[in-house]
């Protein structure tokens, strides 16, 4: 093997705060999904001689510092931006022209408080509460919006978005939901239907999310969930029963009894329940309407009902004419994220435009001499963050063999150039770079101030509160810096 | 008493906990000999759910963070699935 004696890794991040989705994408309500944030940590605590990681937050690449820049300061670059974009589109009228069409991805990033997407607040503000007709700033914090939302697309995602939307204020209250988001959503909402084209075998969600939905009413949220027996029997052609057998089908086998024990649940006493969350398969959307001739506002999602067809693993939605309105207020597109290119590598035929991810064998892209990559953006946005252990591992093994070669092939260097070279290479190459270009770094031990801040006692809503976001850069820089 | 994550972390044996034992991940998965996995308590719905997710599930899966150590463990083998890296 060569004569790598140590490997210094710089992690360079776009906002003042690690962790991509970890801190924007899981819900609020799932705290132990988080858990792997103490992994991360533990990289920056754990140094030793041979090597370190160190953070570079507020750095953008692109922007602050190019990508051939970068690759010129190191040894070996990895990308791992994930897919930033949602630009998976439906494709039908009204899908870019009517207010309260959203992307679920801005829904999400706005209820984790993400900082570029504050401006989401006042959407959702106005589809909930201006239907109404009371005063929304009289309302009670556990007043119930009567607002339907319609999600579009079955994914993890879509039932993150009805259940934070069915939870509401009380049911959120003790998680790190933004107190800002908390008083824009209230008591929650009190329909959300989420709509997918295929039947509920070929659904992308997984049984844990699935099964949340199902408690929603037991854990005191006064939601009921709904899913039609009808919908099902539609759903379960002699392909899906294919889908459903042996050791691969087990998930799948186990979320088809779920939905079948929930659909015998449901009982007129629930129409106590003042809010509904109902999952209606076999139905794609083929345009949105507005609520009236006059208006630039969404008023229903029309569907059209479809059937089943083709080999198993391999089943179509095939239209069948039949249509249903369904009342929207506000409507959210789950229907995945997708890559961009950085700045600089449009053109290039690194980028695959289609797919939305970067061309790579293992995690080494075509055509570039030291640049890797890996996650979302080496192959596409699927997956749960365990998928990414393996991922990473595959790219780790390309960069070795890399390396390898690089050292068997190395010239040998005269001494006073390499003394020269090494104060402009890597970690101090980088610092003096941003240092000469006014770019206000943000390194780990700011970061820990930042997340302190956060959870300072005088900012927190109780007890059981983890912490309450900054929800600007601004913000966050004063706190790093102060 | 030590789940069979923590006495695996105790030991440095290489063995993922991402989710730090709260049933939010499949990173523990372990396989046990028919015989033995026949002993263990059974699997609450929860810790199901995560299986269904684990690369190259068995019919003897069991997450690690949900085994409680006792004495009867002792000499037992326990397999961690091989990711191929």
């Amino acid at each position: 093997f060569g004569v790598v004696t140590g490997i210094d890794v710089d992690i360079i991040e776009r906002l003042p705060t690690p962790y991509g989705l970890v801190r924007y994408g899981v819900a609020p309500d799932h705290p132990e999904v988080k858990n792997v944030e103490n992994d991360f940590a533990a990289l920056f605590e754990n140094q030793n001689d041979a090597s370190s990681v160190s953070y570079y937050g507020n750095v953008s690449v692109g922007k602050d510092i190019s990508l051939s820049k970068l690759q010129s300061l190191y040894d070996v670059v990895i990308l791992a931006y994930g897919c930033q974009a949602a630009c998976k589109r439906l494709g039908i009228p009204g899908e870019d022209s009517l207010e309260g069409v959203l992307r679920a991805r801005e829904f999400v990033a706005w209820y984790n408080g993400h900082p570029e997407y504050g401006h989401i607040g006042s959407i959702v503000q106005k589809c909930l509460w201006n239907t109404s007709g009371d005063d929304e700033r009289e309302l009670d914090s556990s007043a119930i919006s009567p607002a339907r939302v319609v999600v579009i697309g079955q994914g993890n995602v879509a039932l993150d978005c009805a259940r934070i939307l069915a939870k509401g204020k009380p049911g959120l209250i003790d998680t790190d939901t933004p107190s800002q988001v908390l008083d824009i959503l209230k008591g929650g909402v009190s329909h959300v239907s989420v709509v997918g084209r295929r039947g509920h075998i070929q659904g992308a969600f997984t049984i844990k999310e699935l099964r949340e939905l199902t408690k929603l009413k037991d854990e005191g949220n006064n939601a009921t969930f709904i899913v039609r027996r009808e919908e099902l029997e539609r759903g379960m052609t002699d392909s899906s029963k294919e889908e459903l057998k042996g050791a691969a089908g087990r998930p799948k086998t186990r979320i088809d009894k779920l939905l079948q024990d929930s659909s015998k649940l449901y009982h007129s006493s629930d129409e106590d329940s003042k809010k509904q969350v109902e999952l209606r398969f076999l139905m794609s959307p083929v345009s949105l309407v507005p609520k009236d001739s006059n208006s630039d506002r969404v008023g229903n999602v029309i569907c059209e009902r479809t059937k089943l067809e083709g080999e198993a693993f391999n089943q179509k939605a095939v239209g069948t004419g039949e249509t249903e309105s369904f009342p929207a207020d506000l409507v959210l597109v789950s229907i995945g994220y997708k890559g961009m290119p950085l700045e600089g590598m449009e053109e290039s035929q690194m980028f695959d435009q289609s797919k939305g991810v970067v061309v790579n064998e293992h995690g080494k892209v075509f055509g570039a001499d030291n640049l890797f990559v890996t996650g979302w953006i080496k192959r596409g946005p699927t997956g749960i963050i365990g998928t990414n252990i393996m991922d990473s591992k595959d790219t780790a093994n390309s960069i070795m063999s890399f390396l390898d070669l690089k050292n068997n092939n190395a010239q040998p260097q005269s001494s006073s150039s390499e003394d020269e070279s090494e104060s402009l290479f890597g970690r101090n190459g980088l610092e003096e770079f941003l240092k000469s270009n006014n770019v206000e770094f943000v390194n780990w031990e700011q970061y820990l101030r930042i997340e302190s801040s956060e959870k300072e006692p005088s900012r927190l809503r109780s007890g059981d509160h983890p912490r309450e976001k900054f929800l600007s850069v601004e913000d966050m820089l004063i706190a790093a810096k102060g | 008493g030590k789940h069979l994550l923590d006495v695996a972390h105790d030991n440095n044996i290489e063995l993922e906990g991402a989710c730090g034992g709260e049933l939010a991940c499949s990173t523990c998965h372990l396989v046990f000999d028919q015989v033995f996995y026949d002993t263990l308590p059974p699997k609450s719905d929860e810790e199901e759910d995560m299986l269904d997710l684990a690369f190259e599930l068995t019919e003897t899966s069991r997450l690690g963070c949900q085994i409680l150590v006792t004495k009867e463990f002792d000499g037992i083998k326990i397999r961690i699935p091989d990711d191929g890296y």
